[in-house]
Protein backbone atom coordinates (compact mmCIF):
# COMPACT_ATOMS: atom_id res chain seq x y z
CA UNK A 1 0.00 0.00 0.00
CA UNK A 2 1.15 3.25 -0.70
CA UNK A 3 1.44 6.06 2.01
CA UNK A 4 2.21 9.96 1.16
CA UNK A 5 4.69 11.24 3.44
CA UNK A 6 2.40 13.94 4.87
CA UNK A 7 -1.03 11.90 4.46
CA UNK A 8 -1.75 13.01 7.85
CA UNK A 9 -1.33 16.43 7.47
CA UNK A 10 -4.44 16.33 4.58
CA UNK A 11 -7.32 17.76 5.80
CA UNK A 12 -10.30 14.89 6.07
CA UNK A 13 -12.24 15.65 3.54
CA UNK A 14 -14.76 12.82 3.82
CA UNK A 15 -15.89 13.81 7.85
CA UNK A 16 -16.47 17.22 5.92
CA UNK A 17 -18.91 16.30 3.25
CA UNK A 18 -22.10 15.76 5.83
CA UNK A 19 -21.65 19.25 7.41
CA UNK A 20 -21.07 21.04 3.91
CA UNK A 21 -24.42 19.32 2.83
CA UNK A 22 -26.49 20.28 6.03
CA UNK A 23 -25.49 23.75 5.39
CA UNK A 24 -26.31 23.79 1.59
CA UNK A 25 -29.35 22.55 2.78
CA UNK A 26 -30.00 25.79 5.34
CA UNK A 27 -28.99 27.75 2.68
CA UNK A 28 -31.37 26.83 0.16
CA UNK A 29 -33.88 27.12 2.46
CA UNK A 30 -33.66 30.91 4.11
CA UNK A 31 -33.05 31.61 0.88
CA UNK A 32 -37.05 30.08 -0.52
CA UNK A 33 -39.21 32.75 -0.23
CA UNK A 34 -42.35 32.53 1.29
CA UNK A 35 -44.75 31.04 -1.07
CA UNK A 36 -47.99 32.30 0.08
CA UNK A 37 -51.43 30.34 -1.02
CA UNK A 38 -52.94 31.68 -4.00
CA UNK A 39 -56.54 30.52 -5.66
CA UNK A 40 -57.30 30.69 -9.14
CA UNK A 41 -60.84 31.91 -9.52
CA UNK A 42 -61.71 31.00 -13.25
CA UNK A 43 -64.78 29.87 -12.54
CA UNK A 44 -65.83 33.33 -10.04
CA UNK A 45 -64.26 36.01 -12.22
CA UNK A 46 -63.79 36.90 -15.40
CA UNK A 47 -60.22 37.70 -16.52
CA UNK A 48 -61.02 40.94 -17.78
CA UNK A 49 -61.42 42.07 -14.16
CA UNK A 50 -57.81 40.99 -13.79
CA UNK A 51 -56.82 43.13 -16.97
CA UNK A 52 -58.78 46.24 -15.65
CA UNK A 53 -57.07 46.65 -12.48
CA UNK A 54 -54.07 46.44 -14.35
CA UNK A 55 -55.04 49.27 -16.53
CA UNK A 56 -56.76 51.10 -14.00
CA UNK A 57 -53.26 50.82 -11.72
CA UNK A 58 -51.54 52.32 -14.87
CA UNK A 59 -53.73 55.08 -15.32
CA UNK A 60 -52.94 55.90 -11.07
CA UNK A 61 -49.09 56.02 -11.97
CA UNK A 62 -49.62 58.31 -14.88
CA UNK A 63 -50.66 60.63 -12.42
CA UNK A 64 -55.03 60.15 -12.44
CA UNK A 65 -56.69 62.17 -9.50
CA UNK A 66 -58.93 59.93 -7.04
CA UNK A 67 -61.82 61.43 -7.43
CA UNK A 68 -61.49 60.71 -12.09
CA UNK A 69 -60.43 56.98 -10.84
CA UNK A 70 -63.41 56.47 -8.63
CA UNK A 71 -66.09 56.59 -11.34
CA UNK A 72 -64.11 53.54 -12.95
CA UNK A 73 -63.70 51.97 -9.46
CA UNK A 74 -67.94 52.12 -9.17
CA UNK A 75 -68.06 50.71 -12.73
CA UNK A 76 -65.85 47.74 -11.91
CA UNK A 77 -67.94 47.45 -8.70
CA UNK A 78 -71.24 47.41 -10.49
CA UNK A 79 -69.75 45.04 -12.77
CA UNK A 80 -68.78 42.55 -10.12
CA UNK A 81 -72.16 42.62 -8.31
CA UNK A 82 -73.65 41.67 -11.86
CA UNK A 83 -71.11 39.20 -11.94
CA UNK A 84 -72.23 37.61 -8.66
CA UNK A 85 -75.74 37.72 -9.41
CA UNK A 86 -74.89 35.56 -13.13
CA UNK A 87 -73.60 32.89 -11.29
CA UNK A 88 -75.73 32.69 -8.52
CA UNK A 89 -78.15 31.71 -11.58
CA UNK A 90 -78.27 28.14 -12.81
CA UNK A 91 -76.58 27.65 -16.06
CA UNK A 92 -79.57 25.08 -17.83
CA UNK A 93 -82.47 27.05 -16.89
CA UNK A 94 -82.04 30.60 -16.52
CA UNK A 95 -78.97 30.18 -19.65
CA UNK A 96 -80.37 33.78 -21.10
CA UNK A 97 -80.54 36.03 -18.09
CA UNK A 98 -76.89 34.59 -17.00
CA UNK A 99 -75.54 35.45 -20.84
CA UNK A 100 -77.34 38.76 -20.39
CA UNK A 101 -75.35 39.92 -17.28
CA UNK A 102 -72.58 38.43 -17.95
CA UNK A 103 -72.85 40.25 -21.53
CA UNK A 104 -73.25 43.40 -19.12
CA UNK A 105 -70.17 42.52 -17.25
CA UNK A 106 -68.16 42.24 -20.24
CA UNK A 107 -69.59 45.52 -21.75
CA UNK A 108 -68.62 47.40 -18.19
CA UNK A 109 -65.14 46.11 -18.18
CA UNK A 110 -64.60 46.97 -21.87
CA UNK A 111 -65.51 50.78 -21.15
CA UNK A 112 -63.46 50.62 -17.91
CA UNK A 113 -60.35 49.33 -20.29
CA UNK A 114 -61.33 52.33 -22.79
CA UNK A 115 -61.85 55.42 -20.54
CA UNK A 116 -58.52 54.00 -18.33
CA UNK A 117 -56.32 54.06 -21.43
CA UNK A 118 -58.04 57.82 -22.25
CA UNK A 119 -57.67 58.76 -18.46
CA UNK A 120 -54.14 57.00 -18.85
CA UNK A 121 -52.90 59.36 -21.62
CA UNK A 122 -54.79 62.94 -20.13
CA UNK A 123 -53.08 62.25 -16.72
CA UNK A 124 -49.32 61.36 -17.97
CA UNK A 125 -49.98 64.66 -20.38
CA UNK A 126 -50.78 66.38 -17.23
CA UNK A 127 -48.65 65.29 -14.91
CA UNK A 128 -45.73 65.88 -17.31
CA UNK A 129 -46.86 69.61 -17.66
CA UNK A 130 -46.63 70.46 -13.88
CA UNK A 131 -43.49 68.58 -13.69
CA UNK A 132 -42.32 70.80 -16.73
CA UNK A 133 -43.97 73.78 -14.88
CA UNK A 134 -42.17 73.07 -11.38
CA UNK A 135 -38.75 72.76 -13.17
CA UNK A 136 -39.10 75.87 -15.32
CA UNK A 137 -40.59 77.62 -11.97
CA UNK A 138 -37.49 76.56 -10.25
CA UNK A 139 -35.82 78.20 -12.92
CA UNK A 140 -37.79 81.40 -12.72
CA UNK A 141 -37.52 81.61 -9.16
CA UNK A 142 -33.40 81.54 -8.94
CA UNK A 143 -33.38 84.20 -11.69
CA UNK A 144 -35.29 86.27 -9.40
CA UNK A 145 -33.71 85.96 -6.64
CA UNK A 146 -30.65 86.97 -7.84
CA UNK A 147 -32.02 90.03 -9.42
CA UNK A 148 -33.06 90.58 -5.40
CA UNK A 149 -29.70 90.07 -4.29
CA UNK A 150 -27.99 92.19 -7.30
CA UNK A 151 -31.03 95.03 -6.41
CA UNK A 152 -29.81 94.36 -2.12
CA UNK A 153 -26.11 94.51 -2.68
CA UNK A 154 -26.02 97.77 -5.29
CA UNK A 155 -28.30 99.56 -2.17
CA UNK A 156 -26.09 98.26 0.16
CA UNK A 157 -23.51 99.96 -1.40
CA UNK A 158 -25.28 103.25 -2.13
CA UNK A 159 -26.06 103.23 1.61
CA UNK A 160 -22.51 102.44 2.84
CA UNK A 161 -21.56 105.33 0.54
CA UNK A 162 -23.78 107.91 1.53
CA UNK A 163 -23.18 106.70 5.28
CA UNK A 164 -19.59 107.19 4.10
CA UNK A 165 -19.93 110.85 3.04
CA UNK A 166 -22.02 111.52 6.23
CA UNK A 167 -19.60 110.97 8.59
CA UNK A 168 -18.13 113.71 10.46
CA UNK A 169 -14.85 114.63 12.00
CA UNK A 170 -14.87 115.39 15.03
CA UNK A 171 -12.07 116.57 17.39
CA UNK A 172 -11.40 114.48 20.80
CA UNK B 1 -26.73 98.91 -10.15
CA UNK B 2 -23.23 98.63 -11.28
CA UNK B 3 -22.53 95.08 -12.41
CA UNK B 4 -19.57 96.04 -14.42
CA UNK B 5 -16.88 94.54 -12.27
CA UNK B 6 -15.91 90.88 -13.12
CA UNK B 7 -16.11 90.47 -9.65
CA UNK B 8 -19.99 91.27 -8.89
CA UNK B 9 -20.45 88.93 -12.25
CA UNK B 10 -19.41 86.40 -10.33
CA UNK B 11 -20.63 86.84 -7.61
CA UNK B 12 -24.37 87.13 -9.29
CA UNK B 13 -23.49 83.77 -10.86
CA UNK B 14 -22.56 81.85 -8.21
CA UNK B 15 -25.52 83.13 -6.05
CA UNK B 16 -27.79 82.35 -9.34
CA UNK B 17 -26.09 78.99 -9.57
CA UNK B 18 -26.79 78.28 -6.13
CA UNK B 19 -30.31 79.22 -5.89
CA UNK B 20 -30.93 77.57 -9.13
CA UNK B 21 -29.76 74.00 -7.39
CA UNK B 22 -31.91 75.20 -4.39
CA UNK B 23 -35.10 75.78 -6.48
CA UNK B 24 -34.70 72.59 -8.38
CA UNK B 25 -34.59 70.01 -5.53
CA UNK B 26 -37.63 71.65 -4.52
CA UNK B 27 -39.07 71.50 -7.64
CA UNK B 28 -37.94 67.78 -7.54
CA UNK B 29 -39.29 66.85 -3.72
CA UNK B 30 -42.28 68.58 -4.82
CA UNK B 31 -42.72 66.63 -7.92
CA UNK B 32 -41.70 63.24 -6.54
CA UNK B 33 -44.38 60.99 -4.87
CA UNK B 34 -43.00 60.13 -1.12
CA UNK B 35 -42.50 56.28 -0.61
CA UNK B 36 -45.07 55.10 2.02
CA UNK B 37 -45.58 52.45 3.42
CA UNK B 38 -48.39 49.74 2.14
CA UNK B 39 -50.39 48.08 4.09
CA UNK B 40 -54.56 46.92 4.58
CA UNK B 41 -56.60 47.28 7.85
CA UNK B 42 -59.26 44.17 7.93
CA UNK B 43 -61.65 45.34 11.03
CA UNK B 44 -64.97 43.31 12.09
CA UNK B 45 -67.27 45.31 14.52
CA UNK B 46 -70.34 44.08 16.63
CA UNK B 47 -74.32 45.39 15.79
CA UNK B 48 -73.53 49.28 17.39
CA UNK B 49 -70.35 49.59 14.99
CA UNK B 50 -67.80 49.43 17.94
CA UNK B 51 -65.72 46.80 19.39
CA UNK B 52 -68.57 45.35 21.11
CA UNK B 53 -71.68 43.33 21.26
CA UNK B 54 -70.14 41.00 19.00
CA UNK B 55 -73.41 38.52 20.05
CA UNK B 56 -77.16 39.07 20.81
CA UNK B 57 -77.72 39.76 24.53
CA UNK B 58 -73.70 39.32 24.97
CA UNK B 59 -74.39 35.87 25.08
CA UNK B 60 -71.69 33.76 22.93
CA UNK B 61 -74.32 30.71 22.94
CA UNK B 62 -76.20 31.26 19.45
CA UNK B 63 -79.66 30.24 19.76
CA UNK B 64 -80.93 28.38 16.32
CA UNK B 65 -82.00 31.12 13.47
CA UNK B 66 -81.17 33.91 15.61
CA UNK B 67 -79.54 36.75 13.41
CA UNK B 68 -76.60 38.13 14.63
CA UNK B 69 -74.67 41.62 13.00
CA UNK B 70 -71.52 42.25 12.35
CA UNK B 71 -69.52 44.92 10.48
CA UNK B 72 -66.77 43.73 8.59
CA UNK B 73 -64.24 46.59 6.54
CA UNK B 74 -61.10 47.09 4.76
CA UNK B 75 -58.88 49.67 4.35
CA UNK B 76 -57.00 50.26 1.78
CA UNK B 77 -53.49 52.04 1.94
CA UNK B 78 -51.66 50.30 -0.54
CA UNK B 79 -51.19 53.62 -2.99
CA UNK B 80 -53.47 52.01 -5.51
CA UNK B 81 -56.65 50.72 -6.66
CA UNK B 82 -57.34 46.68 -4.98
CA UNK B 83 -59.26 43.71 -5.96
CA UNK B 84 -59.75 42.29 -2.39
CA UNK B 85 -61.90 39.34 -1.66
CA UNK B 86 -62.91 38.70 2.11
CA UNK B 87 -62.99 35.04 2.47
CA UNK B 88 -65.12 33.68 5.41
CA UNK B 89 -64.30 30.13 6.73
CA UNK B 90 -66.00 27.76 9.52
CA UNK B 91 -64.39 25.83 11.85
CA UNK B 92 -63.98 24.54 15.60
CA UNK B 93 -61.58 24.55 18.31
CA UNK B 94 -59.32 22.14 16.32
CA UNK B 95 -59.00 23.54 13.09
CA UNK B 96 -55.40 25.57 11.94
CA UNK B 97 -55.99 29.20 11.57
CA UNK B 98 -54.15 30.89 8.97
CA UNK B 99 -50.52 31.13 9.77
CA UNK B 100 -48.65 34.75 9.95
CA UNK B 101 -45.22 33.69 9.78
CA UNK B 102 -45.91 31.37 6.71
CA UNK B 103 -48.24 33.20 5.02
CA UNK B 104 -50.59 30.04 4.63
CA UNK B 105 -54.47 29.98 4.98
CA UNK B 106 -56.70 28.09 7.32
CA UNK B 107 -57.44 24.99 5.94
CA UNK B 108 -60.90 25.41 7.26
CA UNK B 109 -63.92 24.77 4.74
CA UNK B 110 -65.22 28.28 2.71
CA UNK B 111 -68.51 29.77 3.39
CA UNK B 112 -68.31 32.60 0.91
CA UNK B 113 -66.18 35.37 -0.02
CA UNK B 114 -67.24 39.20 -0.92
CA UNK B 115 -65.33 40.71 -3.36
CA UNK B 116 -64.47 44.61 -3.66
CA UNK B 117 -62.78 47.44 -5.74
CA UNK B 118 -61.28 49.50 -3.49
CA UNK B 119 -59.24 52.95 -4.09
CA UNK B 120 -56.71 54.33 -2.04
CA UNK B 121 -56.91 55.84 1.26
CA UNK B 122 -60.86 53.91 1.12
CA UNK B 123 -62.82 51.92 3.24
CA UNK B 124 -65.18 49.76 1.97
CA UNK B 125 -67.16 48.44 5.29
CA UNK B 126 -70.02 46.12 4.78
CA UNK B 127 -72.91 44.37 7.16
CA UNK B 128 -72.67 40.39 8.15
CA UNK B 129 -75.52 39.39 8.83
CA UNK B 130 -76.19 35.79 9.45
CA UNK B 131 -77.63 33.17 11.68
CA UNK B 132 -77.06 29.29 12.00
CA UNK B 133 -80.46 27.80 10.26
CA UNK B 134 -79.85 24.08 10.78
CA UNK B 135 -78.00 22.37 12.84
CA UNK B 136 -78.08 18.66 14.50
CA UNK B 137 -76.99 17.06 17.70
CA UNK B 138 -75.60 13.65 18.24
CA UNK B 139 -74.09 12.23 21.41
CA UNK B 140 -71.98 15.12 22.55
CA UNK B 141 -71.19 16.37 19.17
CA UNK B 142 -73.39 19.40 17.67
CA UNK B 143 -73.04 19.87 13.73
CA UNK B 144 -73.86 23.20 12.11
CA UNK B 145 -75.77 21.87 8.17
CA UNK B 146 -76.38 25.37 6.84
CA UNK B 147 -75.48 28.82 7.36
CA UNK B 148 -77.53 31.96 6.00
CA UNK B 149 -75.72 34.65 5.33
CA UNK B 150 -77.85 37.74 3.95
CA UNK B 151 -80.92 35.51 3.16
CA UNK B 152 -79.17 33.30 0.99
CA UNK B 153 -78.07 29.46 2.71
CA UNK B 154 -75.09 27.88 2.74
CA UNK B 155 -74.86 24.14 3.46
CA UNK B 156 -71.66 23.95 5.34
CA UNK B 157 -69.41 20.43 5.53
CA UNK B 158 -67.96 18.57 8.01
CA UNK B 159 -68.53 21.43 11.07
CA UNK B 160 -68.69 19.66 14.50
CA UNK B 161 -68.22 20.82 18.18
CA UNK B 162 -68.06 18.99 21.21
CA UNK B 163 -70.49 19.71 23.31
CA UNK B 164 -71.67 22.85 20.65
CA UNK B 165 -68.01 24.54 22.08
CA UNK B 166 -65.98 26.83 20.33
CA UNK B 167 -67.15 26.78 16.85
CA UNK B 168 -65.56 30.36 15.17
CA UNK B 169 -66.00 32.11 12.11
CA UNK B 170 -62.44 32.77 10.51
CA UNK B 171 -62.21 35.91 7.89
CA UNK B 172 -59.24 36.48 6.08
CA UNK B 173 -58.07 39.08 3.26
CA UNK B 174 -57.35 37.80 -0.36
CA UNK B 175 -55.93 40.36 -2.53
CA UNK B 176 -55.48 40.45 -6.24
CA UNK B 177 -52.10 39.62 -7.95
CA UNK B 178 -51.90 40.88 -11.30
CA UNK B 179 -48.96 38.88 -12.21
CA UNK B 180 -50.21 35.72 -11.50
CA UNK B 181 -53.88 36.40 -12.14
CA UNK B 182 -55.28 35.10 -8.91
CA UNK B 183 -55.93 35.95 -5.28
CA UNK B 184 -53.68 35.67 -2.90
CA UNK B 185 -53.96 35.20 0.83
CA UNK B 186 -52.17 38.88 2.49
CA UNK B 187 -50.30 40.96 0.12
CA UNK B 188 -46.80 41.33 -0.79
CA UNK B 189 -45.29 45.25 0.41
CA UNK B 190 -41.43 46.27 0.34
CA UNK B 191 -40.51 43.08 0.05
CA UNK B 192 -42.22 41.37 3.05
CA UNK B 193 -45.53 39.26 2.43
CA UNK B 194 -48.26 39.89 4.91
CA UNK B 195 -51.70 38.33 5.85
CA UNK B 196 -54.66 39.88 8.12
CA UNK B 197 -57.00 37.71 9.41
CA UNK B 198 -59.94 37.81 12.59
CA UNK B 199 -61.83 35.13 13.77
CA UNK B 200 -65.17 35.27 16.15
CA UNK B 201 -65.68 32.26 18.24
CA UNK B 202 -69.35 31.05 19.61
CA UNK B 203 -71.16 28.55 21.39
CA UNK B 204 -74.09 26.34 19.74
CA UNK B 205 -75.27 24.35 22.15
CA UNK B 206 -77.60 21.39 22.17
CA UNK B 207 -80.07 23.84 24.25
CA UNK B 208 -80.43 26.28 21.84
CA UNK B 209 -81.30 23.93 18.74
CA UNK B 210 -84.51 23.80 19.82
Amino acid sequence: MLNYLNESRLPPIHNKLPIIGVLAVLVILAIRPLTPATSQTVGTLQPGFGQAIVVLNGAESAGATSSEVSKLVALLNKALELNREALKLNATDEAETRAALLGQVDQILTTVENRAIELTVAASQRSYNTRVLTYLGGAIAAVLGTITYAFAVSFYQKYRIKRTFQMRVIRK
Amino acid sequence: MRLASSQNRRTLIVVFITLLIICEMVAYVATTPRPREQFFQLYILGANHMAADYYPNNDTNIHLGEPVTWYLGVTDNMGTVQLVSIRVKIGNQTVKPPDDTQALESPAPIVTEFMRFIQNNETWETPFVWSISDAVSSGNSTRILTLQIHNETYQIQDCSASNGHNFRLIFELWTWQADTNAFEFGWTAGGEHRVAWLQVWFNMTRSRLA
